[in-house]
C-alpha cells in the first residue's frame, strides 16, 4: 500500500473526515490577536495627497545568471523537464529557453517557495481542494525532495543516467507516467508534483517576463496578447481590426 | 450722435476712476475689519506666503530657502514680532520694503522680493497688508535673509541693478481700456507679479527689454508664454479658459503642476471670478509675442519613430492615442502650448519625476503623473518628448538626450535637497 502524502493544493479523497469549523477558525482566531497596529493620517483639506518626485515602486526584474534555489543537478532537470512540458515548435521556443525553469527557481526561491503568505502549521487534515493547502511541505521543499527522488528513480531504470540525461521519447515516457499517476517515486504517487509543476511551467511560459519566464515575450506574441497595456480606449470601437502594438511587460518597452 | 456721447463718456470714466483710486489713496483704518479683510485679500493675490511660509510651518515666520541663479536666499519673518519680524516697522518702512525694495535700516533688498511688481500696487492696498499681517500670530524666529556668496551678498550692488531694470511708480490706468481690463492689468503687473516668472531675464536676473511674458526657465521648470501667440502662447485660448484655470488650476488644456500649482493654491484660486476674469480680459489683450511657429520636424526622422513607438507603449494609454488627452484628469498634448515652448524643461522634468496636478475646491483630484526615470533612459525621454513636441500639428524644438541627463541630476540633487 503506498503512503499519499499531502502537497501543495491537493487533497486526499480517500479519507472523509474534514477540516472541522474549529479546526477552520482557530488560525484565523491566532491571527486576530497578533493584528499588527496601524497607523491612519488625516491629510490637511484641499492639498492634494502626499505626492514626492520619483516616487514609484518599480517591479524587481529577474536578473539572469545563476540558480538561486535548485542546485546544478535540480536545475538541469527542471529544464529537462519544462522543455519536454513546452516543446520547442516553429512558433514559441521550448519551456527551457522561454526561461520556465528560471521563473519556477526565482518563485521557489521568494514567498511562493517558503508558503509565506500561508497558514503552515498543523494540524494538517483531509480537505477539499477548495479548502487549500492542507501540507507540511513548502513547495521548495517539495520540489527539492521530488526533483531528487526523480534523478534516484532514472540512475536506478536508466543505468545511471539522470532525467536530464535521457533521450526525449523515455522523459515523455516518465511524464506521461506521472501526469496518469501510474509512477511512484520512493513510494510517493508523482502526479500531485507533476500537477504542480504543469501549473508553474504555464505561469512561467505566460507570466511577464520581470519574473523571468515568458523570454522576448515570446508566449505573448504567439497568443497576440498585447501585455501590460493600461487602456484601450482607442480601440474599443474599432472592430475586426487587427491590433497593431506589439506587446509591453510591466518594467516597460 | 451715439459715438459723440461716448467720447464725453470716456474722460468722465476715467475721471470717476481715478477720484475713486485717490480716495483710497488716503490711508486706511487699519483696526477696520473692511481694511484688514482687503488686506488677507490682497496678501493672497500677492501670494506673500509662497516665500515668507516655510511649507508646514507657522504663516509668515519666514526662512525657506528661494534658489535663484545666484545663490541662495532666505525668506524674511514677516509677522509682527517685535525682534525677528516686521512688528517694530513703520508703515513707510513696510510700503518702502514692499514698493521701493529698500528695507530696515535703509538696506536694499534682492529682487527674488517682487518689489519691482508691487511697486505698481496702490499704497492704500500694501497697507491694507500691513494691517492684515499685523494680526498674525507673532513669531520668534531670526532669519539671516543673505546667503549669497561674494559679490552677489554686498547688497550695494542692487543700486546698479535698480537704476538698470527696477522702474517704480503706480499702476497708471490706461483711459482707453475697460475698468475690467485696468482691473486685470493692475493685478497681473502688480500684485499677481506674473512677470517675476513668466518674462525672460537676462544674465543679470534684469527683465530682457521687449519680451514680456514671453516665457522664461527658472528653477528647472519653463515658465510658458502667456501673450497671445497662437502657437505657444494663450492666443487659443479663451477668457473662459484663462479664469477657469487660475480658479481650479486646470481647464480643457492644462492642469497646473510645479510652480503654478503653488500659485493656484495660494493665490489664484482665492481671487474673486471677476478678479479673474479682469485678469483673463488683460492677458488676452497681450499681443502675440515670440517667435512664430517653426517646421515640425519630419515624422520619418529616427527620433520621430522611436519616440512615437514609446509613446504608443508609455503615454497613450492616459494622453490618448492622438495626445487628445481626458479633459481634468489627464492634459492635453496635441495642440498645447505648454508642449510647444521654446525650452521642454517642465516636460523632461515631469517625464523624469512624475508630478502632482494641483488639487482645489474647484477640482478636488489633483491626478497625478507616475515617474519614468527608472524605466526610461536619457535617448528614449529625448526622442519621446521629441515626438510630442512635434505630432499631430505640433512643432517646436528636438530635445536631446544630453538635456535630460542634465534634468536627471539637477533633479536627482533637488530630491536629495529637498526637506
Amino acid at each position: 500500500m503506498s503512503s499519499h502524502p499531502r502537497v501543495p493544493g491537493h487533497a486526499d479523497p480517500g479519507r472523509s473526515t474534514m477540516v472541522t469549523r474549529r479546526h477552520a477558525l482557530l488560525p484565523s482566531t491566532a491571527l486576530l490577536l497578533v493584528a499588527p497596529e496601524t497607523r491612519a493620517e488625516i491629510l490637511p483639506g484641499g492639498t492634494g495627497m502626499p505626492w514626492r518626485p520619483f516616487a514609484g515602486h518599480p517591479p524587481e526584474v529577474v536578473k539572469p545568471g545563476p540558480w538561486v534555489f535548485f542546485t546544478p543537478e535540480e536545475g538541469a532537470a527542471v529544464e529537462a523537464l519544462v522543455d519536454r512540458l513546452i516543446p520547442p515548435d516553429p512558433e514559441t521556443p521550448g519551456g527551457k529557453d522561454c526561461g520556465c525553469a528560471v521563473f519556477i527557481d526565482r518563485e521557489l526561491a521568494g514567498g511562493y517557495g517558503t508558503a509565506s503568505g500561508i497558514y503552515m502549521s498543523p494540524p494538517f487534515l483531509p480537505a477539499t481542494p477548495e479548502q487549500g493547502l492542507q501540507a507540511p511541505l513548502a513547495p521548495a521543499q517539495f520540489y527539492r525532495s521530488m526533483l531528487a527522488a526523480l534523478d534516484q528513480f532514472c540512475r536506478a531504470a536508466y543505468a545511471g543516467k539522470t532525467f536530464a540525461q535521457l533521450p526525449d521519447g523515455e522523459k515523455d515516457q516518465i511524464i506521461t507516467r506521472m501526469e496518469d499517476g501510474s509512477l511512484q517515486l520512493q513510494g510517493t504517487v508523482a502526479k500531485p508534483f507533476f500537477e504542480i509543476l504543469l501549473r508553474d511551467t504555464r505561469q512561467g511560459f505566460f507570466a511577464d517576463p520581470v519574473y523571468g519566464g515568458n523570454r522576448d515575450m515570446a508566449a505573448w506574441k504567439m497568443i497576440g496578447f498585447p501585455g501590460a497595456r493600461y487602456d484601450y480606449r482607442d480601440w474599443v470601437e474599432r472592430h475586426n481590426e487587427r491590433y497593431p502594438h506589439p506587446p509591453i511587460s510591466i518594467a516597460g518597452g | 450722435m451715439r459715438s459723440g456721447a461716448l467720447r464725453l463718456a470716456l474722460p468722465a470714466l476715467a475721471l470717476v476712476l481715478i477720484v475713486s483710486m485717490a480716495a483710497r489713496a488716503q490711508t486706511p483704518n487699519k483696526q477696520s475689519f473692511e481694511v484688514i479683510e482687503h488686506g488677507r485679500y490682497m496678501a493672497t493675490a500677492a501670494d506673500c506666503t509662497a516665500c515668507h511660509t516655510v511649507k508646514g510651518g507657522q504663516p509668515f515666520a519666514g526662512g525657506g530657502a528661494l534658489e535663484t541663479p545666484f545663490g541662495v536666499l532666505l525668506a524674511p519673518n514677516i509677522t509682527p514680532d517685535l525682534q525677528t519680524g516686521i512688528g517694530g516697522w513703520t508703515d513707510d518702512a513696510f510700503v518702502n520694503a514692499v514698493q521701493n525694495g529698500i528695507g530696515h535700516g535703509g538696506i536694499y533688498l534682492y529682487p527674488a522680493m517682487p518689489y519691482t511688481y508691487y511697486s505698481k500696487m496702490t499704497r492704500a492696498d500694501v497697507i491694507a497688508i500691513r494691517a492684515y499681517l499685523d494680526t498674525v500670530q507673532p513669531v520668534h524666529n531670526r532669519v539671516v535673509a543673505n546667503q549669497l556668496p561674494f559679490p552677489f551678498n554686498q547688497r550695494e550692488t542692487m543700486v546698479g541693478w535698480n537704476a538698470l531694470y527696477f522702474r517704480p511708480g503706480d499702476f497708471k490706468p490706461d483711459p482707453s481700456q475697460s475698468e475690467e481690463w485696468n482691473r486685470g492689468a493692475y493685478l497681473v503687473e502688480g500684485a499677481e507679479h506674473c512677470g517675476l516668472c513668466h518674462t525672460p531675464k537676462n544674465a543679470m536676473g534684469g527683465d530682457e527689454g521687449g519680451r514680456a511674458m514671453q516665457g522664461s526657465a527658472l528653477q528647472n521648470w519653463y515658465a510658458p508664454d502667456l501673450t497671445g501667440n497662437r502657437h505657444a502662447g494663450l492666443g487659443d485660448w479663451t477668457v473662459d479658459d484663462i479664469v477657469l484655470y487660475l480658479k481650479t488650476g486646470r481647464n480643457r488644456y492644462d492642469i497646473a503642476s510645479g510652480p503654478m500649482a503653488e500659485a493656484v493654491t495660494n493665490s489664484t484660486s482665492h481671487l474673486t471670478d471677476a478678479d479673474l476674469r479682469a485678469m483673463a480680459v488683460y492677458l488676452k489683450s497681450l499681443p502675440p509675442g515670440g517667435r512664430a511657429a517653426p517646421q515640425p520636424i519630419s515624422d520619418q526622422d529616427p527620433a520621430m519613430q522611436h519616440g512615437r513607438a514609446i509613446y504608443d507603449n508609455q503615454c497613450a494609454a492616459c494622453h490618448g492615442g492622438g495626445g487628445q488627452g481626458i479633459v481634468g484628469l489627464f492634459p492635453r498634448l496635441s495642440a498645447a502650448p505648454l508642449v510647444q515652448q521654446e525650452q521642454a524643461a517642465s516636460l523632461i522634468r515631469v517625464v523624469l519625476e512624475g508630478s502632482r496636478a494641483v488639487a482645489t475646491a474647484g477640482a478636488p483630484t489633483g491626478p497625478a503623473m507616475p515617474s519614468f526615470a527608472w524605466q526610461l533612459p536619457d535617448a528614449d525621454i529625448a526622442d519621446v518628448i521629441t515626438y510630442i513636441r512635434n505630432a499631430w500639428g505640433n512643432a517646436a524644438p528636438a530635445v536631446s538626450a544630453n538635456d535630460v541627463g542634465k534634468m536627471r541630476q539637477a533633479l536627482h540633487r533637488e530630491a536629495q535637497q529637498a526637506p
